[in-house]
C-alpha cells in the first residue's frame, strides 16, 4: 500500500510542480495518459472519457516521451489474477461476482474495485427494485442497502488514513448518497488533493457546491485541472461572464481543439441566451464530432427558440440513427414535436426521457411546458413540482408554475412563484416582466412600474417592458413619463435592428404624435404622424393627426397674421410642412 | 382455523376486528398483546404460525396462503366469504396472487423482518413482556432520539467507531419508512393536537424533523406539507408556511384531477380554496393588503365557477378582514348571513350572526335583540352540534354581560363554558380547550376575580392561561393584556404610580388605545395635568371616530376628574351628563353607575348634598350588586360624606342619628377598602371616622380610628391629591 501511495505522491508532485499556466502541454498530455490508464483499470468510465477527450485535443507525443506503464508493487502482483478475473466480471456488470473474487485482495487497486463493485451492485439492485416494489407505499423508500456498510468500512479506513484518491472519491459518493453533504464535500476536497487529475471527484464536488461563498471557502489543489473545474463551476452558478473568460483562457492555452470546451462554451452562451453564438458553436461541434449525443438537447432548445424546423428535424433524425434510447435523443425529439405543435407526442417523448433517467431535470420542465400547451394545467403543475424537487434552483420550473397559475387567472397566487424565479435569476427581465404583469392585473401600479423599469434596466430580452411601462403611465395619465418611455422604446427598437413580431412602434408613434400635438410641439407631432403612416394599423390616425396639425397651424397663422399682420407681413415666412411632403422626414 | 373456546372470547375478538383492520399498523408485540388480552390461545396460535413462517422457508408462507381459501366455503365459519374477515382475506389473497416472484420474496423478507424485529433483539426473550419491547420499535414515533441511539449502538458499536452525531444522522433515514397508515395516523394525531391542545403536540422543531423525514421518503404525501404549514404557523415563520401551503395545494391539485377530471369538483375547487387559504395566511400574519388581494382572487375564481359554498366562505372572510382593518362591515355580514342561510351553511350563518351580535353590542343595539339573536343561534348550534360555535357563543355572552356590567351573569356564563363537557369526541385523551373562546373567558374570569380583590385566584388563573397558551401562540396576547391591566389597576389603587408606569408601555404595545388611556391616567395621578388633558382629548376624538363607546365614556370620566382638580366642578357637569346618557344608551350599567358616582361627587362639591345623595342612591344598588370592591368602597365613602354634609345642616336632635349613620357607612367602606388593602383610601376613611366619632363624643372609637390613621399616615408619603378632592 505504502509503495502505491508513494508512487501516487510522486505523480502528484510531478503534476503540481509542472504547473505553469499550461506552459507544458507535453507534461499535461503525459499526465492525462497516465490518469487514463489508472481510471480505466478501475472502471471509472466517465472520467476516462473526459480525460481521453482532452488528451485527444492535444498533439500526439513522440515515442520516447510516452509515460512508462505504472509500476507493479508486490501486492499488485499477488492480486493480479484475481483482479483480472474480477475486472472482467465487473465489465460484464456482474458486480457481486466481482466483489466475491476480490474480497481477499490487499492492493489499493483491488480494494477500490472491490468497494466500487459493491456500491454498483447496490445501485443496480435499487434500480431493479423500484420496478417491482410491493405497492405505492414503498415508493421512494427503496434504498441502496449496501451504502451503510460501505460507509462504515470506508470511514474506518479513512480515519486510519489508508484511502487513496480513488477510494476517497468512492467514500465521498457514498456519503453524498446518504445525504451527508457536508462530510461529502470535505472528502471530495481531500480526494482532489490526493489525485487532482481524477475529473469525477471534481464533478461530484461541483454538484455539491451551491453558492459562490462556499466555493471560495474551499481550499483546492493548485493544478491546471482546477481551471476546468472553476469554469464549470461558474457556469453552474450562472456566472457566465467569468466562465466564458476561463474557457477562453483555456483555449488560448492550447486546448482549442477540445470538443469538451466548445460544448461548455456553447452551453454557457445558451444560458445567457446569446443564441447566435451558441448556435454557431454547436454547429462547429457537430462538424468535429458528428456522433456526439451529449449536450444535443441544449442545441435542440436553441433551434426550438429560433423555430428552425428543418435543422431540428435533421438533428432529431440523426440522433435517432445514432441511439434512440438516450435521454438527450428523447428530449430532442420532444422539442421537435413541440415545434410542430404535436404536444401529446412531445410529452410522450419527455416521459420516455424521464423513464430513462428520472433525475433528468430539463425533461420535467419541458414536459411541464408541453402540458401547458395542451392546457392540462394540473399535469403541468405536477411536472414542474417534480422539476423543483429534483433541483430547487430550477428557475424555469418556478417560472412555469407561475405561468400556469397565471393562465388559471390567479395573478396573486402566481406572484409567489414569479418571485421565486426572480430570486434565482435576479437579472432576467422575463421574470420581472411577468411580475409586473401580475401586479398590473392586481392594480398595484406602483409595484408594476418598478418591475417594468427594473426589467428594462437589466436588459430587456423581449423588449416588452418599456412598452408596458409606457402603457401603464398612459393609463395613469402620466403623459410625460409615458412619452419618455415611448421615445426610449422606439430608439431601442430601431437600434437593435431586428424585426420583432410584436413590436408596437405604431402605438408608440401614435401616442407620441398626440402627446406632442397636445403640448403644441407641432413639428415633432407631424414627424410622428408621418411615421405613423408607415404602419397599416395607424395610417388613418396618422393622416388625421396631420390634418389636425395643419388646421391648427393655419389657424395660428391666420390669427397671428390677424394680430401681427402689419409686423410680419412678409419677412417672417412660417415654415410649413405640406402634408404630402413626407419624403423629407423619413430618415 | 383456530378454535375459539368461549363465547366471551369470541365476542372480544370480534370487537377487535374492526379496530385492527382500520387502525394504524402495529408492531408484532403490540398486536400479540392486544390479541392476547382477548384470547391468549389465539395469540399463542398466531405467534406459532408466524414463527413457523418466519423461521422456516418461503414455502411455509406459500403454504399459508394456499390454505387460506378453505374456510370461505363453510357457511358457519368465521371467515365465510361475505363476513368482514372473509372479505379482508379475499382482498389479501387477490393482492398476493398478483405478486411476481421477486415481490413474493420481498414480502417474505418483510415478514421475517417484522417477526425478528420483535424477537431477535438481545435481552428480550421470545415470550418476554411484549408491551415493553414495543416501546423500543420504530412504530412509536414519539420515542426520543436517545433510545434510538442506544439501539443503534447495540447493533453497530462493535463494528464502528463513529461519532454520536453521525449515528443520529444515519439513524434518521433508517427509521423513516412508515407505512401509509402509520404516516396518516401520525399526521392526524399531530394535527388534532395542534388544533386542540398545542402543548401536547411535538415541539415545532421535532415535528418539522419528522415531517421532513416523511417527505423525503414519500414526496407525494401532500398532507405532510399541510401539517408543515400549520407547524410553521406556530412559530410565525411566514417563509416556510407560505411555501408549504402552496406546495400542499400544488400536490392537492394533482390528486384532485385524478379522481374527477377537470370538472367543477376536481382541481378547480382546490384552486379556489388554495387562494382562500393564502388569504387566511396573510390575514394571520397581519398583511391585510395581501390578504385582500388573495381574497379578491378567490372570490373571482369562485364566481366564475359558480361555487356558492366557496363564495360564502370568502364572504365571511371578507367581513372578518374588514373588521380587522377596523372598518364597519355590518352590511357585508348581514349579506353573508342571509346567503349562508340560503345555501344551508349553518356554521357560516351563525358565525356571521355572532359577528353581527358583536358589532351590535359595540354599537349599542338593545340588549334583548342581541340576546334573542344569541339564543336562536344557540338553538342552531345544538341542532347541528357545532361545539366550536357553542363555545364562542358562551364566551360572547360572557363578554356582553361583562360589558353591560353584570358581573354575576358574566361569571355564571364563564363557569358554564368551563364546566361544560364538549360535544366533540375526545381523541387522544385531549379535550379541546385552547380556542379563543376559552382564552377570552379565562381572561374575563381573571379580571372579575381581580375586581373582587381575590388576587390569589387571579394569579392561579393567569398561570393556567400561561400554560395553556404559551407566549408564542395566537391567543397569548389576550392574557398578556389582561395580566398587565390587572397589575396596572392594582398599582394605581395602591397609589404606587411608579409601578404602574412601566406597564403602560407594555399595554400600549398590545393595544394602542388602552395604552394611551392608561398613560393619561398615570399622568393625571402624577399631577401632570396638561399632558394628561391633551392625551385625553386626542383619545376622545379617536374613539369617537372608531365608535369605541366604552372608551369614550371612560375618557370623559377621566376628563371630568381633571376638571375637579382645577375645581371646575361646574364644567365637569355637562361632560358627566353626556357620559351618563351615552352609557345608558348603550346599556353599560357599570359605566353608568361609575358616572353617577362622579355626578354625585360633583354635586356634593357644588354644595347640593341632598341632590347628590339622591343621585347616589340610584347607583348604590347596582354598584353593591355587581360592582368591583373598589367601587363599592368608593360609593359608600361618598354616601357617608354626603350624609355628613347633610347632617351639618340639620337640627341637633337629628344630627346625632345622621352622623352615627354616616359613621356606620364609613365602617362598611373601610371594610371594603381593607379587603383590597388600599391604604390611601383607608387613611382618609379613618380620618373621617375619627372626626365623626369625635363629634359624636365617642372617645374610645375616636382614639382607635385616630391610631389607625396615625399608623397609616406614618407608613405612607404625604397625600398627593387633597383628600376632599377625590372621589
Amino acid at each position: 500500500i505504502l509503495q502505491v501511495q508513494s508512487v501516487l505522491k510522486v505523480l502528484v508532485t510531478v503534476f503540481c510542480s509542472c504547473y505553469h499556466p499550461f506552459g507544458d502541454l507535453v507534461q499535461i498530455k503525459k499526465q492525462l495518459i497516465s490518469v487514463i490508464s489508472l481510471c480505466k483499470e478501475r472502471g471509472l468510465v466517465h472520467s476516462v472519457k473526459w480525460a481521453s477527450e482532452l488528451a485527444f485535443a492535444l498533439d500526439p507525443l513522440p515515442k520516447n516521451e510516452l509515460p512508462p506503464p505504472a509500476i507493479f508493487t508486490e501486492e499488485d502482483c499477488q492480486d493480479l489474477d484475481a483482479f483480472g478475473l474480477a475486472k472482467s466480471y465487473f465489465d460484464l456488470k456482474e458486480y457481486d461476482r466481482a466483489a466475491y473474487f476480490l474480497r481477499g485482495c490487499r492492493s489499493q487497486k483491488a480494494y477500490f474495485l472491490y468497494m466500487y463493485s459493491r456500491y454498483l451492485s447496490g445501485e443496480k439492485k435499487k434500480d431493479d427494485e423500484t420496478v417491482d416494489s410491493l405497492g405505492p407505499l414503498e415508493k421512494g423508500q427503496v434504498r441502496n442497502e449496501a451504502l451503510r456498510e460501505l460507509r462504515v468500512e470506508l470511514s474506518k479506513k479513512h480515519s486510519a488514513g489508508e484511502l487513496d484518491g480513488f477510494a476517497l472519491y468512492l467514500y465521498g459518493v457514498v456519503l453524498r448518497k446518504l445525504d451527508l453533504l457536508k462530510e461529502a464535500v470535505d472528502v471530495f476536497v481531500e480526494a482532489t488533493h490526493a489525485l487532482p487529475l481524477h475529473w469525477g471527484a471534481w464533478l461530484e464536488l461541483c454538484n455539491l457546491i451551491t453558492n459562490i461563498e462556499m466555493l471560495k471557502a474551499l481550499s483546492l489543489p493548485d493544478c491546471w485541472i482546477k481551471d476546468f473545474f472553476m469554469a464549470h463551476m461558474y457556469t453552474e452558478l450562472q456566472m457566465i461572464k467569468e466562465a466564458l473568460q476561463k474557457y477562453q483562457s483555456l483555449i488560448e492555452a492550447g486546448f482549442s481543439k477540445s470538443t469538451y470546451i466548445i460544448s461548455q462554451i456553447a452551453v454557457a452562451y445558451h444560458n445567457i441566451r446569446d443564441i447566435d453564438q451558441a448556435l454557431a458553436l454547436f454547429n462547429e461541434l457537430r462538424e468535429q464530432d458528428p456522433f456526439r449525443i451529449e449536450n444535443m438537447d441544449t442545441f435542440s432548445n436553441l433551434l426550438y427558440v429560433r423555430s428552425m424546423k428543418p435543422e431540428l428535424s435533421y438533428l432529431a433524425h440523426n440522433l435517432v440513427e445514432i441511439d434512440k434510447y438516450r435521454v438527450e435523443t428523447c428530449c430532442v425529439i420532444g422539442n421537435y414535436y413541440s415545434l410542430r405543435s404535436q404536444h401529446e407526442k412531445a410529452a410522450l417523448y419527455f416521459q420516455r426521457a424521464l423513464k430513462l433517467n428520472p433525475r433528468c431535470l430539463g425533461a420535467w420542465t419541458l414536459m411541464g411546458h408541453e402540458y401547458m400547451e395542451m392546457k392540462n394545467t394540473s399535469a403541468a403543475i405536477q411536472a414542474y413540482r417534480h422539476a423543483i424537487e429534483v433541483n430547487k434552483r430550477d428557475y424555469r420550473a418556478w417560472y412555469g408554475l407561475g405561468q400556469t397559475y397565471e393562465i388559471l387567472k390567479m395573478p396573486f397566487y402566481c406572484l409567489y412563484y414569479y418571485r421565486k424565479a426572480h430570486q434565482l435569476r435576479p437579472n432576467d427581465s422575463r421574470m420581472l416582466v411577468a411580475l409586473g404583469e401580475s401586479y398590473e392585473k392586481l392594480s398595484q401600479q406602483v409595484e408594476a412600474k418598478k418591475c417594468y423599469w427594473r426589467a428594462y434596466s437589466v436588459g430587456d430580452v423581449e423588449r416588452m417592458a418599456l412598452l408596458k411601462l409606457a402603457k401603464l403611465h398612459e393609463q395613469l395619465n402620466e403623459s410625460d413619463d409615458a412619452a419618455q418611455c415611448y421615445i426610449i422604446y422606439i430608439q431601442d427598437i430601431f437600434s437593435c435592428g431586428e424585426q420583432l413580431e410584436h413590436a408596437e412602434v405604431s402605438t408608440a408613434l401614435r401616442y407620441l404624435g398626440q402627446y406632442y400635438f397636445k403640448n403644441k410641439h407641432y413639428d415633432e407631432a407631424s414627424l410622428c404622424a408621418q411615421r405613423c403612416c408607415d404602419y397599416n394599423d395607424a395610417r388613418e390616425e396618422g393622416k388625421a393627426l396631420l390634418r389636425q396639425i395643419s388646421q391648427v397651424r393655419d389657424q395660428t397663422e391666420t390669427s397671428s397674421t390677424d394680430l401681427f399682420g402689419p409686423l410680419s407681413s412678409n419677412n417672417t415666412p412660417v415654415r410649413r410642412v405640406s402634408p404630402l411632403d413626407l419624403s423629407s422626414f423619413t430618415p | 382455523m383456530i378454535v375459539i373456546s368461549t363465547s366471551s372470547e369470541r365476542r372480544r375478538l370480534n370487537k377487535l376486528i374492526l379496530p385492527l383492520q382500520q387502525g394504524p399498523d402495529l408492531t408484532l408485540g403490540q398486536f400479540l398483546k392486544t390479541v392476547g388480552e382477548c384470547c391468549p390461545q389465539t395469540a399463542y396460535a398466531v405467534k406459532l404460525r408466524l414463527h413457523e413462517m418466519a423461521d422456516g422457508e418461503l414455502k411455509d408462507m406459500e403454504y399459508f396462503f394456499a390454505t387460506l381459501p378453505t374456510p370461505f366455503r363453510a357457511i358457519d365459519s368465521e371467515a365465510y366469504k361475505t363476513s368482514v374477515v372473509g372479505l379482508f382475506m379475499r382482498h389479501m389473497l387477490l393482492a398476493y396472487n398478483k405478486l411476481s416472484f421477486s415481490q413474493v420474496y420481498k414480502l417474505y423478507k418483510a415478514l421475517q423482518q417484522y417477526y425478528h424485529s420483535q424477537f431477535a433483539q438481545p435481552g428480550v426473550s421470545p415470550v418476554g413482556i411484549p408491551g415493553l419491547a414495543a416501546d423500543n420499535t420504530d412504530m412509536d414515533l414519539t420515542s426520543t432520539e436517545d433510545t434510538m441511539g442506544e439501539r443503534m449502538e447495540k447493533d453497530e458499536l462493535d463494528t464502528t467507531p463513529l461519532h454520536e452525531s453521525d449515528l443520529r444522522n444515519e439513524d434518521a433515514p433508517s427509521r423513516g419508512p412508515l407505512s401509509q397508515k402509520q404516516a396518516e395516523y401520525f399526521l392526524a394525531r399531530q394535527a388534532y393536537l395542534l388544533k386542540n391542545d398545542e402543548n401536547k403536540a411535538l415541539k415545532p422543531a421535532a415535528l418539522q424533523d419528522e415531517l421532513n423525514n416523511m417527505l423525503k421518503f414519500n414526496p407525494d404525501f401532500a398532507e405532510a406539507h399541510y401539517l408543515s404549514y400549520l407547524n410553521s404557523m406556530r412559530v410565525q415563520d411566514i417563509f416556510i408556511s407560505t411555501h408549504s401551503l402552496l406546495h400542499y395545494f400544488d400536490r392537492l391539485i394533482l390528486s384532485g384531477s385524478e379522481g374527477k377530471s377537470n370538472g367543477d369538483e376536481g382541481y378547480g375547487r382546490s384552486l379556489r380554496y388554495a387562494a382562500l387559504n393564502l388569504a387566511a395566511l396573510h390575514c394571520r400574519f397581519g398583511h391585510y393588503q395581501q390578504a385582500d388581494l388573495a381574497l379578491q382572487e378567490a372570490i373571482r375564481i369562485a364566481q366564475e365557477s359558480n361555487d356558492h359554498v366557496c363564495l360564502q366562505h370568502c364572504l365571511s372572510w371578507l367581513y372578518t378582514l374588514e373588521q380587522m382593518k377596523g372598518s364597519d362591515s355590518s352590511v357585508l355580514t348581514e349579506d353573508s348571513v342571509k346567503m349562508a342561510a340560503h345555501f344551508c351553511l349553518p356554521y357560516l350563518a351563525s358565525l356571521g350572526i355572532q359577528s353581527l351580535v358583536q358589532q351590535g353590542a359595540v354599537q349599542g343595539k338593545t340588549a334583548h335583540e342581541l340576546m334573542d339573536a344569541m339564543k336562536e343561534t344557540d338553538i342552531l348550534h345544538w341542532k347541528h352540534s357545532l361545539s366550536e360555535l357553542i363555545d364562542i357563543s358562551l364566551a360572547q355572552t360572557t363578554s356582553i354581560w361583562r360589558m353591560y356590567g353584570k358581573s354575576t351573569m358574566a361569571q355564571q356564563q364563564a363557569q358554564l363554558l368551563l364546566n361544560m363537557s364538549s360535544l366533540e369526541q375526545v381523541n387522544f385523551g385531549v379535550h379541546q380547550n385552547n380556542t379563543e373562546a376559552f382564552a377570552v373567558i379565562l381572561c374575563h374570569l381573571a379580571e372579575l376575580h381581580a375586581e373582587q380583590g381575590l388576587y390569589g385566584a387571579v394569579s392561579e388563573i393567569l398561570k393556567h392561561l400561561k400554560d395553556q397558551f404559551p407566549p408564542h401562540t395566537q391567543h397569548a396576547k389576550l392574557w398578556m393584556l389582561c395580566d398587565l391591566k390587572i397589575q396596572f389597576d392594582r398599582a394605581m389603587n395602591d397609589g404606587k404610580y411608579h409601578l404602574a408606569e412601566p406597564h403602560v408601555t407594555a399595554i400600549a404595545a398590545l393595544n394602542k388605545t388602552e395604552g394611551l388611556y392608561r398613560k393619561a391616567l398615570v399622568l393625571k395621578a402624577l399631577n401632570r395635568t396638561t399632558e394628561a388633558y391633551s392625551i385625553l382629548q386626542r383619545l376622545q376624538l379617536y374613539c369617537e371616530k372608531t365608535k369605541y363607546t366604552e372608551m369614550i365614556i371612560r375618557v370623559m370620566l377621566a376628563t371630568a376628574e381633571l376638571h375637579w382638580e382645577s375645581s371646575g366642578f361646574a364644567t365637569a357637569l355637562p361632560l358627566l351628563l353626556q357620559a351618563l346618557s351615552l352609557a345608558r344608551q348603550h346599556h353599560l350599567q357599570a359605566l353608568a353607575s361609575e358616572t353617577i358616582l362622579h355626578l354625585a361627587f360633583t354635586q356634593l362639591m357644588l354644595g347640593v348634598p341632598d341632590q347628590a345623595l339622591g343621585v347616589l342612591h340610584e347607583a348604590m344598588e347596582p354598584v353593591l350588586a355587581h360592582g368591583a370592591v373598589m367601587d363599592k368602597g368608593r360609593a359608600l365613602l361618598l354616601a357617608a360624606r354626603c350624609q355628613v354634609t347633610i347632617a351639618g345642616a340639620q337640627p341637633d336632635c337629628q344630627r346625632h342619628a345622621a352622623l352615627s349613620l354616616a359613621a356606620q357607612t364609613l365602617g362598611e367602606a373601610a371594610a371594603y377598602f381593607s379587603m383590597l388593602d388600599c391604604k390611601e383610601r383607608l387613611r382618609d376613611v379613618h380620618y373621617l371616622q375619627a372626626r365623626l366619632h369625635h363629634t359624636l363624643g365617642q372617645t374610645a372609637e375616636r382614639n382607635k380610628c385616630a391610631m389607625l390613621f396615625r399608623l397609616l399616615d406614618q407608613e405612607l408619603p404625604a397625600p398627593g391629591a387633597a383628600v376632599a378632592m377625590r372621589l
